[in-house]
């Protein structure tokens, strides 16, 4: 497969997203899949940040620790990823008077690295063009070095500035022109071998970086965050109020929600605190509605048996840790924070599908069986930038279990309906304040059917039992973890329970990467699998016990420092997966890092 | 004190009877406020099922399965934002919250203050006893300085919160106060509180005949009058705010102040202006393509 990467870097506020994303609509819009991979630090302006783009023409969805084309806004980069540009790759930089250390300009002359000195002060001092004008001045450049015609800049220049006016748009189309002009009369004695300089030519397609051969079928494809599509799953699965306090990474999600609020008429609470946002949006689910919050902590409501949706977004601690990193250390506080026992559901999204697919089925899950579902994403899912096929919108249908709304039954119901300990899976009626029917109190400590407050020790156990037998039939509705495999390139589900030369384990965000990884590994010959865990809690280990029996080798892949899906899969009596790949330095695996592990 | 009741009144309360028996100590204020909660959802014709009752932890919160209505009885100090999220998800339901001095003072005093700010649709019954009762007698913020309690036997040594002048602090858009030994002065400041627009803060002086020995029934019994019924209007938040703080001698008590002139929070959702469901009539699957395209 044949796959190349940019990477732009710079401090945070210098423009450094906003040539990614540009570069990743064009690339998409020609019919590229790509895969976009950011990474700052946790502050306003300044520091260090990059934004990654990986392209292909084949379905990817990872990142490289080497890249084809390196853009500096300032010398840190310089610094600091020169050494991560791949042999006959080409830096673009924009420092004057840059001069590498001896070491560092052999390594690069090894490698047959270029180096373009774009003077973009200069350049926007002539046009008399703002400072903001860099970043289309920069997007140029790069799109030239890629081989691009300056009109498919200048198309999505027109859609994304377009509101702005003719002018802003003039001066856009001025910088796009000047970038490619630049180009042409390069200074001869930089080390990009123009062969053109100074005659007023075309661009040499040699020296562009080669692009694979386009895929009309990505064009009509989303780009998209995991946030972003997480916000338009829960729109799509009629959630009608989002409560939450920023914390990334399950800001961006708030933002994105928020922000479409005139559209969908939704209710949003950017609330004064993380329990303020868990007890509304319990509050709105008690009264009927379906609603969210979103944190990367987050207070579950015990007992009594309101379905509530939390999404937990995960990043490194403890405590602050690395706040705009990545992680997977929250499954056990997921699987095991609460005061007391009670039933819940817990899964976790690996990709932009997962984001909008699993939303209408944490809804439906939480309130077939009244209880609490918690999403699991992270920084990766959050903020990475997925090539996502249009969503399919008639998949999902509303179920919300036993919930009473017809005025006859309503009618016909006792207060002890309510929590009846005799309810089947322990499931019983739910219906709403306002109905015109008899009353019950939803109580928080321990209660009889009707929500009195009752400490016996006969109700006691019968009602510890009704909800605890929730999570059998949970159990029994949520699917086995699935079984991919790659053949011929192509990521396919395999149904059977075959035998393996290599299984690998894991969950969450790292997906894509390991069916990236997957592809590429020819060490352990074609028999390769990857089981994908989707539910997390109740956990099932009846797939993993047979293809592990069969597997010659089993290897567990998590971000995290304990490898906690293999401690929740031996908590469920599962076996104990002794081979593991674990990283905990708040970087997501890279493509070529986990090939090497595994090989 | 006498208690009219109008020929219907009685009738529509027995609606909200419940089977199971008081737990509270003999001479508990929540007696009288369990009973003037009833008589005001009576005299405004709300049965029941019509609205959403919501009780913190302490002593009052076991009037949850004392009283019919639909009712929940959550978190300590967490009912504020659970019944705004109520409210907000069905804004046609009444939806009163019930807390303590305690939980509302300590635990829940970011949602209190946030409450208020926010000017939430919905009433908020402080059951202010000046203490935690349900804890065996601990001091709240609002004890008495130097009082001997539970966990202070040489007396609480911070000083006490003044609350009135805290909630007064936050520009609140209706204040009242009442206290447990009078059923038709709280029934008269419920009704006022259950219809105004925004955020109706109830301060009820509640006696608690076991951990409290500062401010007795006797000692509010004595103090106690009625502002309204002397004339007083309850439309300036400077004489409200000092009226309210000037307990010395007498404590005022009925609507301290109101303006209905400023919008709920709900009323200030752009998102919901002329939209007539409810987000809990809405849940439905809604496609998502028109928005999807945004990305492509």
């Amino acid at each position: 497969m044949t796959r190349i990467s940019l990477k732009v870097t710079g401090a945070q506020g210098q423009g450094v997203n906003s040539v990614g994303e540009m570069c990743a609509k064009g690339l998409k819009r020609i019919g590229y899949c790509v895969f976009g991979y950011r990474e700052y630090m946790s502050l306003i302006k300044g520091g260090h940040s990059s934004y990654q783009l990986d392209i292909s023409s084949e379905w990817i969805e990872s990142t490289e620790t080497e890249v084809d084309m390196l853009v500096c806004f300032n010398h840190h980069g310089l610094e600091r990823n020169a050494c991560e540009v791949k042999k006959g790759g080409i830096i673009l930089h924009q420092t004057p008077q840059w001069k590498f250390s001896k070491e560092q300009q052999k390594f690069l002359d090894d490698r047959g690295v270029r180096t373009v000195y774009l003077p973009s002060e200069d350049v926007l001092k002539k046009l008399k063009a703002k400072p903001i004008l860099g970043n289309v001045l920069v997007t140029s450049v790069v799109w030239a070095l890629l081989g691009r015609k300056a009109e498919e800049l200048q198309e999505l220049v027109q859609e994304q500035f377009g509101h702005k006016g003719e002018k802003v748009i003039e001066m856009n189309f001025k910088c796009i022109e000047e970038g490619f002009a630049f180009l042409e009369t390069i200074d001869p004695s930089t080390s990009l071998p123009t062969g053109q300089a100074g005659s007023g030519g075309k661009l040499k397609m040699e020296n562009c970086l080669l692009l694979p051969k386009p895929n009309a079928d990505w064009k009509n494809h989303l780009l998209i965050t995991g946030s972003e599509a997480m916000g338009l799953g829960l729109i799509h699965a009629g959630c009608r109020m989002y409560c939450g306090y920023p914390m990334t990474p399950s800001s961006p999600l708030l933002s994105y929600i928020a922000g479409m609020q005139n559209k969908t008429g939704m209710i949003i609470k950017q609330a004064e605190d993380e329990i303020t946002a868990a007890q509304m949006m319990s509050g709105a689910m008690h009264m009927g509605t379906r609603a969210a919050t979103g944190t990367s902590g987050g207070g579950f409501d015990l007992m009594t048996e309101t379905p509530s949706v939390f999404i937990l977004a995960q990043r490194p601690g403890p405590a602050t840790g690395l706040p705009t990193w990545t992680a997977q250390g929250d499954l056990l506080l997921a699987i095991g924070s609460s005061h007391g026992e009670f039933a819940r559901c817990v899964m976790a999204v690996a990709d932009a599908q997962d984001c909008f697919d699993l939303m209408p089925e944490a809804f439906n899950i939480a309130e077939r069986y009244q209880t609490p579902v918690i999403v699991m994403t992270d920084k990766q899912i959050a903020e990475a930038l997925f090539t996502q096929a249009p969503y399919d919108q008639k998949k999902a249908k509303v179920d919300r279990g036993l919930l009473i709304t017809n005025p006859k039954e309503l009618k016909k119901l006792k207060s002890t309906d309510r929590y009846d300990p005799d309810a089947k899976d322990g499931i019983s009626p739910r219906w709403l304040p306002g109905a015109e029917a008899a009353t019950y109190c939803a109580q928080g400590d321990e209660h009889s059917p009707d929500g009195s407050v009752d400490e016996t020790a006969k109700n006691a156990v019968e009602q510890m039992e009704k909800r605890m037998k929730k999570m059998k039939a949970i159990e029994r509705e949520t699917p086995e973890p699935m079984l991919w495999r790659v053949q011929n390139g192509k990521c396919k589900e395999e149904k059977a329970d075959v035998e393996l030369d290599l299984l690998v384990v894991s969950w969450g965000s790292n997906k894509g990467v390991i069916l990236d990884t997957l592809k590429g590994h020819k060490g352990q010959g074609p028999k390769t699998g990857y089981l994908h865990y989707t539910y997390m809690w109740p956990m099932k280990t009846e797939r993993l016990k047979k293809l592990m029996a069969k597997a010659k080798r089993t290897v567990l892949v998590e971000c995290n420092h304990s490898g906690q899906l293999g401690m929740v899969i031996q908590m469920a009596g599962g076996p104990a997966i002794t081979e593991k790949i674990l990283k905990y330095d708040g970087r997501p695996f890279f493509v070529d890092e986990l090939l090497s592990k595994l090989s | 004190m006498s208690i009219p009741l109008d020929s219907g009144t009685a009738k529509k309360m027995s609606a909200f009877h419940c089977a199971n028996q008081c737990t509270w100590c003999d001479g508990c204020g929540d007696y009288g406020i369990w009973t003037a909660v009833k008589r005001s959802l009576s005299e405004l014709n709300i049965p029941p099922h019509g609205v959403l009752l919501c009780y913190d932890v302490g002593c009052h919160g076991n009037t949850s399965d004392k009283i019919l209505g639909y009712r929940f009885h959550g978190l300590h100090g967490r009912v504020i934002p659970f019944a705004a999220g109520a409210k907000l998800a069905n804004p046609k339901v009444p939806v009163i919250a019930f807390g303590g001095d305690g939980a509302s003072f300590s635990e829940g005093v970011g949602h209190l203050v946030h409450g208020i700010r926010s000017n939430y649709p919905i009433t908020f019954v402080l059951h202010n006893n000046g203490n935690y009762g349900l804890t065996t007698g601990q001091a709240s913020s609002l004890t008495q300085q130097g009082q001997p309690m539970n966990t202070s036997p040489n007396g609480m040594p911070e000083h006490t919160l003044n609350s009135m002048d805290f909630v007064f602090s936050l520009e609140p858009t209706f204040v009242a106060r009442a206290w447990s030994g009078d059923i038709a002065m709280m029934t008269r400041v419920l009704k006022a509180a259950i219809g105004h627009r925004g955020f109706a803060f109830v301060d009820i002086l509640q006696a608690c005949p076991t951990y409290n020995h500062f401010a007795t029934h006797e000692m509010l019994l004595e103090r106690c009058y009625d502002v309204n019924a002397e004339g007083y209007k309850p439309d300036d938040a400077v004489k409200a705010r000092a009226l309210a703080l000037d307990t010395g001698k007498r404590i005022a008590c009925g609507v301290l102040f109101q303006r209905e002139d400023l919008p709920s929070f709900y009323e200030r959702l752009e998102p919901r202006k002329n939209c007539k469901t409810t987000a809990v009539e809405e849940v439905q699957i809604v496609d998502t393509s028109e928005w999807g395209r945004e990305f492509v």
